[in-house]
């Protein structure tokens, strides 16, 4: 009955906006099949490997939203560039709706850079699915207990205090280079090739502190090796309730990484609206729920004009930070 | 001892689960098969079987992913052997001396070879890992930058050895492999260098270079040869090496296990290392060091041992730790968080049964291997007989399909193919394409790491003397390189001084 119902509203609301496509069905023939789409398989371009966080996201996804849609989406990694080969990919796509991508924070971080050839303008938002914060994470016997304590000594030893990140101009470099900008600290960045190395350093006490997220310290935080003193999020962490936000201490600073799906700019309206009604359905199902959570990633859906808030306003605050760093080109 | 009693355990629950068993057969044979095609390595073909396992229970479905992993290992060298198409990075170094071996007509004695030592490695490796883990994890900790460091450039110093006839040829290849390893992202600022302004180009396309440099040159060097057939062995001869050849190298095997498990440990050095130090040790501790280069049969066992005791080696750090030491195991990381088991500390505590119930059956999988390797290399040595007009465009191919497959880039093949080129004329000129390869594997983790270690120790170059294991590395580096020149040194002298009586000098 439930589903009967959502796929006839779906085909209502496709039916609608194609008919008021069918005056410029006419001058665009790409429109023209955006009445029945999708009639073949959508192609999902991961821009990072297989195996990886987002490849996971995108084939709990994929899966999820067989239900949901009359065709199969296939998951296709196209890897290099730190994910811009990919997202330039998804950028110059045919705008027909077969070949969709899983948009990543990178989206607002490498134009920046000058080592894209996109911008967070070419992409048409349709689902955030996954957003993770950054975390300030110590080792459990380290002499700080608490975040004051933390800010406290790596205020009275400017420069001393070492934080791993995940490579220079990710985000957790720039979410900790936000961090001492607005405490006006300053920490020695450590660049590690990918978080889980920086986690290693840590673990064998070569550094201070990590600004991964709390996924990917999860395992050695359960097994009390490490501390975690507060996340860079609006609110409270649901697995981790105890760590206090950022805000709570009076610091106005959420930096996130975060997974939706994106579709090239010029995409049509109709094909849009069918992907946006199905990846809700998909996102919303509960074995997709149930898979992140089994992956320790934390599921956060947001429809697309409220994704595309968030694209905008990273994309501008990374700028900033960028510029004020001399990374930005 | 526990670990035993909860060992047996773990024979008994898989006896009862023949469906696991079962998968972790066609794990291995998967494995081989990815192994032995370029481009497609362990990484791949476990992160392709990932989504396929999410339905199965968790012992068949990790079963099944570790088999994957301890074939591709493993398959890497048949066709590193047969043809010089190394399947894996790893395999390259197996190609040097296997490759030259089935020139000679002993294709067979070399694969069995190959798979004997795999075997061993990798089970000692699983041994290693199921006795030791707690007491060896705290190792990988010990491992930072500068430790890193030093490790690659001990790597680098074994250029030295592998160079063939002419060290200086070898150098340039070498350097020649440092060059290519600096175009790219930069490690620590993240500026591109060199990249032209190609996207694909930040990272630095190592796999499609090895396939060009090896498979690619030797299909087009085969195409000026007008012979039809290929002319090395029509038949394959014994496949196990008997006794007292293989006993000569049990010493050798036991070695290179060790350094492999070792290796396996520290995070981010992997089976493509192993095997080249390995490699290196077995020559460095060989009666006949000038045989090696030549089909050296201890060459091809040390290769093939100390990669796959990396298998065992990387799952350690992975399991007791809950960190990946390289690509495959993260994968498998994610594969066991979604069959709700969590790497770390708490893993062995809390899922003590299965856990073991996984290593006796990491066991089963490396005996099937051996099984399955063992019967099928006669089916696979035939490959030597097929004409050449068909066997050479079969290569070409592949060579395209396994580039691609790698990051699915039209881009990757075209560097493949000039990589091919440039490797047809290296072979002319008899300059050898291994250094070229280590220099790409070691360049980057030698570059990526001594800056690191800089930051971490705020500018200060201490570290290159005050940390024990790198000064080790640092010491076993400098000897390696030197250690060749000395005893040529020596040999020369000692050319000079036997006809002595008619050197002026010795009369003096």
């Amino acid at each position: 009955m439930k589903v009967t119902n959502r796929l006839s509203r779906r085909a209502l609301t496709v039916g609608l906006s194609a008919s008021a496509l069918i005056a410029g069905a006419a001058t665009l023939p790409g429109a023209a099949f955006a009445a029945d789409y999708p009639t073949k398989p959508i192609e999902l371009i991961v821009p990072y490997a297989a195996g990886g966080g987002t490849d996971l996201v995108a084939r709990a996804f994929a899966d999820a939203a067989k239900k949901h849609l009359p065709q199969p989406i296939g998951v296709v990694n196209k890897t290099g560039g730190g994910g811009a080969v990919g997202l330039t990919e998804i950028m110059a796509a045919r705008p027909d709706g077969y070949k969709i991508g899983m948009g990543t924070v990178e989206i607002t971080l490498l134009p920046h850079m000058g080592v894209a050839r996109f911008t967070v303008d070419d992409f048409t938002p349709i689902a955030r699915l996954n957003a993770e914060p950054s975390a300030i994470t110590v080792k459990a016997d380290a002499p700080w207990k608490t975040f004051e304590e933390f800010l406290d000594n790596a205020k009275a030893n400017p420069g001393k205090v070492r934080i791993g990140n995940s490579g220079t101009g990710a985000i957790w470099h720039l979410a900790a280079e936000a961090l001492a900008d607005r405490t006006g600290t300053t920490f020695n960045h450590v660049p590690f090739d990918g978080a889980n190395p920086a986690v290693t350093s840590l673990l064998g006490g070569h550094i201070e502190a990590v600004s991964v997220s709390p996924a990917e310290v999860s395992s050695q935080l359960a097994a009390g090796q490490l501390r975690m003193l507060a996340v860079m999020a609006d609110q409270r962490q649901k697995a981790f309730p105890d760590v206090p936000t950022l805000k709570e201490k009076g610091i106005d600073l959420s930096v996130a990484t975060w997974r939706g799906i994106v579709v090239p700019k010029k995409t049509p309206a109709a094909v849009v609206e069918t992907l946006r009604t199905a990846s809700k359905a998909a996102a919303e199902d509960q074995s997709f729920r149930d898979q992140l959570a089994k992956m320790n990633l934390t599921w956060a859906y947001a429809d697309g004009p409220e994704f595309g808030q968030v694209m905008q306003k990273d994309n501008a605050f990374f700028k900033g930070m960028m510029t004020k760093l001399g990374m930005a080109k | 001892m526990h670990e035993l009693d909860l060992l047996m355990g773990g024979f008994a629950t898989l006896a009862s689960n023949p469906l696991a068993l079962l998968l972790a057969l066609v794990g291995v044979a998967l494995g081989i098969v990815i192994g032995a095609l370029p481009g497609l390595t362990a990484t791949m073909g476990v992160a392709i079987l990932l989504p396929f396992t999410f339905g199965m229970d968790p012992v068949s479905g990790l079963l099944m992913i570790s088999g994957v992993f301890f074939g591709g290992v493993y398959g890497g060298s048949v066709t590193a052997i047969l043809l010089r198409i190394p399947g894996t990075p790893a395999a390259a170094a197996t190609a040097m001396d296997g490759f030259e071996l089935t020139r000679k007509g002993m294709a067979g004695v070399a694969l069995g070879t190959a798979t004997l030592s795999s075997f061993l490695g990798g089970t000692a490796s699983i041994i290693v890992l199921i006795f030791m883990a707690p007491i060896l994890a705290g190792f990988a900790l010990e491992f930072s930058a500068p430790e890193s460091f030093a490790l690659a450039v001990f790597g680098l110093s074994i250029i030295a050895s592998i160079s063939g006839r002419s060290v200086i040829k070898g150098l340039i290849a070498g350097f020649l492999g440092l060059l290519i390893a600096t175009v790219g992202m930069d490690p620590m600022d993240g500026f591109p260098r060199f990249t032209g302004g190609y996207t694909e180009l930040f990272n630095v396309p190592f796999i499609p270079v090895m396939i060009g440099l090896f498979a690619a040159a030797e299909a087009f060097k085969t195409l000026e040869d007008p012979k039809v057939r290929l002319g090395m062995a029509a038949a394959l001869g014994r496949i196990l090496p008997d006794w007292p050849t293989y006993r000569r190298m049990l010493g050798t095997v036991a070695r290179s296990s060790g350094l492999g498990i070792v290796i396996g440990i520290i995070p981010g050095a992997g089976a493509d290392i192993a095997a080249y130090v390995a490699y290196n040790e077995a020559k460095r501790f060989s009666r006949t060091p000038e045989n090696y280069g030549k089909g050296e049969l201890a060459g091809v066992a040390a290769c093939e041992a100390g990669a796959n005791g990396c298998t065992g080696g990387a799952l350690l750090t992975m399991l007791t730790l809950g960190i990946p030491g390289d690509a495959v195991t993260a994968v498998m990381l994610g594969a066991l968080t979604l069959q709700g088991l969590q790497p770390g500390p708490l893993l062995l505590k809390d899922h003590a049964d299965l856990v073991f119930t996984l290593f006796a059956g990491m066991l089963f999988c490396y005996v099937a291997m051996l099984v399955i390797g063992l019967g099928s290399l006669r089916f696979m040595g035939r490959v030597l007989q097929m004409p050449k007009s068909v066997l050479t465009p079969v290569i070409l191919v592949l060579c395209i399909v396994g580039t691609y497959a790698i990051n699915n880039s039209l881009f990757d093949i075209g560097i493949m193919l000039a990589a091919g080129v440039a490797g047809y004329f290296m072979q002319k000129w008899d300059f050898p394409a291994s250094p070229v390869v280590l220099a790409l594997i070691m360049g980057p983790m030698a570059e990526a790491n001594f800056r690191r270690a800089l930051s971490l120790s705020g500018g200060s170059y201490d570290f290159l003397y005050t940390r024990p294991i790198t000064v080790v590395l640092l010491s076993v580096a400098i000897l390696t390189l030197l250690l060749p020149l000395v005893k040529r040194w020596r040999a020369h002298r000692m050319e000079s001084r036997r006809p002595g009586a008619t050197s002026p000098q010795n009369q003096a």
